[in-house]
This record gives structure tokens, C-alpha cells and sequence, in this order.
């Protein structure tokens, strides 16, 4: 199995990955340098010790009567080492040229008196042995047990406890750097002028308290641009509404004429345009409507027969028997523009209610009009987009229809998407949130 | 005499209140035209009319207020017609709470304004309601279901909202205003053609249907609509004004 390593992609991941190591290597090595100086300093020690101890001991046991040689041994018997009389234990001669550090210092001692030649004794205690013959002939045997640097019990138990210390203190302090950074991802995610928003806590680190200030500041701003622009477009369409009015009843006073039906039309073409530009804009910044539980295949129902009433070509397929909670009059606005869209370019439209699946309800208008060419597909859900072909403003469309509903459907928490049916044809799909009663 | 239909227009703009104003007159009708409030109170104290045409952005007092004065005082059988510059639902909802008969949106034009008055002034005439629940009753109930008549839709038990088309709307509302009477064909047709009058040609049956199938109303057994032979229908149910406007 192949382990790819590669660098993590979350800032909170990459700076503990290099807190974390960078601590550890650098106490590690700290750790490291201390304990090769305690085994330096105890090596010299121990060898220098070595050295002048079986010189001593050596010229001790020679010195002594043969009789008494025994009982002096455990008197110079060392930690690391004793004397045996005697040829000592069976063993693999060492070579001269690998010979353990400590068998190096028995020679420098006593090596120019005395010839020693060293066997390595196996076993479960591994030990050499030092065999040289004392100037009476009596065997000696130097018995050394290399010592293994001896360390305290809870050596490893420190090491982990700082180790666990390191991990958690980068937690912590990488927490600490990212959370603020998470928070204000995160309020900017849900930023939404339409609702007042809670401004963000602007407490803690100077940085941190810099950047929700900031932050809130930008927010309201952006607020405070929404509503000028409101209050500019209502103002607007208020006061065009007025001269709108004098004028159609004026021109209902004058004789019928080609003239008075072309200004009638025109009068109707601005209508219709203050008016889709008001409700564009009201789109965009959220309705203040309620929502409500609404009985949804009533809802669609009441929508076909009021066009039905007016003569229009409007048919409903499926029930669904779904209750939603939504508010009713921007629902029935996104269809309404869907529905009028396709009456305009086909003449006849149908809407489709789709199976009840889990978590999500689709509401389909279809046409059998001219479609939209694919690259276009989604940007005629801008403002004021209009195509090149034959949707244009002939047909009576302001550009802002689509608009108005895709904004909507937004709002309502739902989707509008549209795509060309087979057999020609337009299918402006609508998807809303799980069905409260399915 | 014939009887002429007196007008009374309220509107701060001159231009529009007297162009409505010669429409209207050039229509066979008498209007009078004022600019706000302060002279409505003043006329109306001297001179009754048939119906006010109402604007609702005016300086000073607006028209919700004017039209919530004129519902309480002993003006409140005239019936009021709305204009609003907004084309917006809460202003229209606003404005039916209010106790406005109808309402129009800026900009119209005087023919749809002619037409409007005169489906008013037939609707209040024609058949007096014998319980005026929906001049003074915001939520009326019947068996299972309760009517909000200002955002003119039903409500179930649990208070989930059952949409209602506009026809269905005025033909439930024409039968609530007058329970217990036996209404033939051509009333319920002339009650229930609102604003679309000409565009309306279902028949009175289809839509009766409609309505029972969305109040659940079992079209052999009827517990709400019963059809009377050869008659008409009548609403046999007990209404009940649940909430009453302010």
C-alpha cells in the first residue's frame, strides 16, 4: 500500500503540523544533546575510574601472598567489574581490533605489564572477560559487565507527559488563531442584507476585534446601499406611476386613432416595466412576508383555474398532497412569471408537480415555445438579459421576469433551473424544500 | 328620475381627479372631486353619494385612515373603491381589512375604473346581504373551515391554508353573505363576476363543483352547498364571525 504524503489543505492542520514538529524535533534534539553529554561525562568517568582501579587492583593481587588472594576479591570487587581466580568461563576469543572501550582501558593500565587476552562470554548476561596471568603464574580473570547507561524509571513517563503538553498546547493555540478566522468565514457565508443579521461578536484579540468591526461595518454598509437603492427605485416608480396614470386617462379622451393605440401600448410597455422593476427589486431584498402551511395542491389548483378563467392555456398535471411551509404570495409570484413567461412565447403552458421524493419538491412549467439556446440557459435569469432570438421585447417581456423568479426562488430557499425539453421547448424547473406533510 | 349614480373622487393629484372625473360624467354618471380629507368630511356632511373612489397616498390624512373613519361613522353602507400606487399585496390587504369594497392599482385606466364601479355598485345593490359578515367579519367560520376574507383564503383545522382562485373566492363569499337563502343561477353569476366580468363564462355548476371539491364537500351528500331543484343553490351551514375588524 502506497501512503501518499502530502501537505494538509486546512490552515488549522498545517500550523499544527509545523508547531507540533518543529517543537518536538527541536525538543528532541535538546533532549538528545543532554543525555549523549550524561553518557560522555559518565563514559570518561567510569573508563578514567577503570583504569586507575585494576592498575591498583591488579598490582594489589600480585603483590599479596597467594594464600590471601581470595579473600581480598570481594574487596575490590566494582560494580561494573570484579576478579576471579582462575582461567574464568569458556568463550569466543575477541578480535584485538574490536575490543569493547572498556577492555581498551584495562590495556593502557596494565597492558605494557601484563599480556591480557579477552573472550567474550555469552549468555543472558552478556559480559567479557579479561584472562592475563599475574607475575607468580596465577591466572586472573577481569570480569567487566559493560554497563548499560542506567536511566530513572520515569524517564519515559516525563517524555510523554511532554509530548502530550506539546500536542495539547498546539491545539490550543492553533484553535485559538483559527476559530476567529472560522467565525468570520462563516458570517460572511450567511451574510444576507436582507435579514438583520446579528453583527459579529467584535470581542477578543486586537486583530481578531479589528476584523468583526470591519466586518459589521461592511454590513451595514451594504445594508444601507440595499435600502438606498429600495427607496431610489420606489421613489422612482412612485412618482412615474402619477404622470402614467394622467396620462392613459388622457389618451382614453382622444379619438380612436392608430396614434392613441401606439401611445396606449407604450403607456402599458412602461407600466408593465416600473412595476416588474419595483418587484425585481422587492425580490432582492426579501420579501417581509409571513411564512404559512400551505395546502400545495390548492395552491396550484386556484393558480391554473385563475388562468383558466381568463382563457388562458394553462393546464396542471399531478398531486402531490404535500403541505409546505412557504410564504404563499412570492410562490405563487415565481409562477406566475413562469407561467406567463411560457404563455408568451408558446402560448399554452402546463405545470407539473413532481412525485414526492424525499426532502425536496419539484414544480416544473413547461412550454412548447422556441426554448432558449443551451449557452444561454443561465443568463436569462439576469436582469434585463435579453436574448438574441425570437424572446424578445415584441413579445412583451420586460427582461426582468426570469429575474424576479429566480431571485425568489432564492429567497423561498428553493431553486429555479431552466433547460430545453426534447421535442423543443422550454422547462423552467422549480425545487423547494422537504414538504412539511408528504 | 332615473336614479344617476353620484361619485365622490378623493385624489391629491388634480390632474387625475378631474380626467377621472369627466370619464366618469362622460359615462352618465354625477361626480364631485375633492383633494383630501379635510373637504370629504365636509361634503359628506351636506351631500350622500353612492359610492367614493378613494386614493390611498395623500398628504395629511391618507385614504386607510379616511376609509377606517368612513366604516364606523354613518357613512359605512357607501361603498369605498381604492386606488394604490403600490402594486403591492399588504397594501391591498391593508386596504380590504379596512373595509374598502374593491381596489385599483396605479396606473389604470378610466374604462377598468368605469367597470369596477359599476360591478360595486351591482354587487351592494342587487342582493342586500342578509348577514354583512364580510363588511364586518375578518375570519368567519363554517363547520371545519374558517375564511380569512382579507387575505381570501380557507383555513383547515390545523390551520393549514387552502388556496381558493378568484372565482371561487366571490362565489364562497356571495353564499357566506347570504346563508340559509335559496340563490338561483343568474344572482350567483351576477354576485360572483368581480373585475374579470368580461372574461369570465364558466358555468355557475362547474364552479359550484370546484368550490364543494375544496371544501371537501361531497357533491351527493352536501353538507355546506345543497343544490335546491330547478332553483339554485343555497349555503345551509351556520357562519359564524370569528374575528371582527377592528
Amino acid at each position: 500500500m502506497k501512503i501518499a504524503l502530502r501537505w494538509p489543505r486546512t490552515l488549522a492542520s498545517q500550523l499544527s503540523l509545523i508547531f507540533l514538529v518543529s517543537l518536538v524535533l527541536a525538543h528532541g534534539l535538546s533532549f538528545s544533546l543532554q543525555f549523549y553529554e550524561r553518557y560522555e561525562s559518565a563514559k570518561s568517568t567510569m573508563l578514567g575510574n577503570l583504569e586507575s582501579d585494576v592498575a591498583t587492583s591488579i598490582a594489589i593481587l600480585d603483590r599479596l601472598p597467594s594464600a590471601e588472594r581470595e579473600s581480598w576479591l570481594p574487596r575490590l570487587e566494582r560494580r561494573n567489574y570484579r576478579y576471579l581466580l582462575g582461567e574464568g568461563e569458556a568463550g569466543q576469543p575477541i578480535d584485538p581490533k574490536a575490543k569493547p572501550v572498556a577492555a581498551r582501558s584495562i590495556d593502557e593500565a596494565i597492558g605494557q605489564d601484563y599480556r591480557v587476552t579477552y573472550t567474550d562470554v555469552p549468555g543472558p548476561k552478556k559480559h567479557f572477560q579479561g584472562h592475563l596471568k599475574l607475575t607468580d603464574g596465577t591466572p586472573v580473570v577481569i570480569d567487566v559487565f559493560p554497563s548499560t547507561l542506567s536511566y530513572a524509571l520515569w524517564l519515559p513517563v516525563v517524555l510523554l507527559v511532554q509530548l502530550g503538553l506539546l500536542t495539547g498546547c498546539t491545539f490550543l493555540a492553533v484553535r485559538m488563531a483559527i476559530r476567529p478566522l472560522t467565525r468570520l468565514a462563516r458570517a460572511a457565508e450567511n451574510l444576507d442584507p436582507n435579514v438583520h443579521t446579528r453583527p459579529l461578536d467584535e470581542s477578543g484579540p486586537a486583530e481578531v476585534a479589528f476584523a468583526a468591526a470591519a466586518f459589521n461595518s461592511m454590513q451595514s454598509r451594504i445594508a444601507s446601499y440595499l435600502r438606498e437603492r429600495m427607496q431610489i427605485l420606489g421613489a422612482i416608480s412612485h412618482d412615474l406611476q402619477t404622470p402614467i396614470t394622467r396620462m392613459k386617462l388622457r389618451a382614453e379622451f382622444m379619438d380612436d386613432s392608430t396614434e392613441r393605440d401606439k401611445l396606449w401600448n407604450d403607456l402599458n410597455e412602461m407600466e408593465h416595466l416600473v412595476r416588474e422593476g419595483v418587484a425585481y427589486a422587492r425580490s432582492v431584498h426579501g420579501a417581509a412576508e409571513t411564512s404559512q402551511r400551505i395546502d400545495l395542491d390548492s395552491f396550484l389548483d386556484s393558480l391554473v383555474f385563475d388562468y383558466q378563467d381568463m382563457g388562458k392555456q394553462v393546464q396542471l398535471q399531478g398531486k402531490n398532497g404535500a403541505v409546505i411551509i412557504t410564504r404563499p404570495h412570492a410562490l405563487r409570484r415565481v409562477l406566475v412569471n413562469l407561467v406567463d413567461n411560457a404563455l408568451n412565447f408558446a402560448g399554452a403552458a402546463q405545470i407539473v408537480v413532481g412525485a414526492r421524493t424525499e426532502g425536496e419538491l419539484s414544480i416544473a412549467v413547461l412550454d412548447r415555445g422556441p426554448g432558449i439556446a443551451e449557452a444561454e440557459l443561465v443568463q436569462v435569469m439576469q436582469p434585463f438579459y435579453r436574448v438574441e432570438n425570437s424572446r424578445n421585447r415584441d413579445t412583451g417581456g420586460t427582461g426582468l421576469g426570469l429575474a424576479i423568479a429566480h431571485q425568489l426562488a432564492l429567497a423561498l430557499g428553493g431553486s429555479l433551473t431552466l433547460s430545453n425539453r426534447e421535442g423543443g421547448g422550454l422547462c423552467a424547473q422549480l425545487k423547494l424544500g422537504a414538504p412539511v406533510r408528504a | 328620475m332615473e336614479h344617476v349614480d353620484h361619485i365622490l373622487i378623493v385624489d391629491d393629484d388634480r390632474e387625475i381627479r378631474e380626467l377621472v372625473g369627466n370619464y366618469l360624467k362622460k359615462n352618465g354618471m354625477r361626480t364631485t372631486v375633492i383633494a383630501d380629507g379635510r373637504q370629504m368630511r365636509a361634503f359628506l356632511d351636506t351631500t350622500p353619494v353612492d359610492l367614493i373612489v378613494l386614493d390611498i397616498m395623500m398628504p395629511g390624512d391618507d385614504g386607510l385612515l379616511l376609509c377606517r373613519e368612513l366604516r364606523v361613522g354613518k357613512h359605512k353602507a357607501t361603498p369605498i373603491l381604492m386606488l394604490t400606487a403600490r402594486n403591492d399585496e399588504t397594501d391591498r390587504i391593508v386596504g380590504l381589512e379596512m373595509g374598502a369594497d374593491d381596489y385599483l392599482t396605479k396606473p389604470f385606466s378610466a374604462r377598468e375604473l368605469l367597470a369596477r364601479i359599476n360591478a360595486v355598485l351591482r354587487r351592494t345593490r342587487m342582493l342586500p346581504p342578509n348577514l354583512v359578515v364580510t363588511e364586518t367579519g375578518r375570519l368567519l367560520g363554517f363547520g371545519r373551515w374558517r375564511l380569512d376574507t382579507s387575505a381570501r383564503h380557507l383555513l383547515d383545522r390545523d390551520g393549514t391554508v387552502v388556496t381558493l382562485s378568484g372565482a371561487e373566492y366571490r362565489l364562497l363569499r356571495v353564499f357566506l353573505d347570504h346563508p340559509q337563502r335559496v340563490l338561483n343561477r343568474d344572482q350567483l353569476l351576477n354576485l360572483t363576476q368581480g373585475r374579470d366580468a368580461d372574461l369570465f363564462d364558466r358555468s355557475i355548476d362547474l364552479l359550484v363543483s370546484r368550490l364543494r371539491q375544496r371544501l371537501l364537500d361531497d357533491a351527493r351528500e352536501p353538507s355546506y352547498i345543497k343544490t335546491m331543484r330547478s332553483e339554485g343553490y343555497v349555503f345551509s351551514y351556520p357562519v359564524e364571525i370569528l374575528d371582527a375588524q377592528p
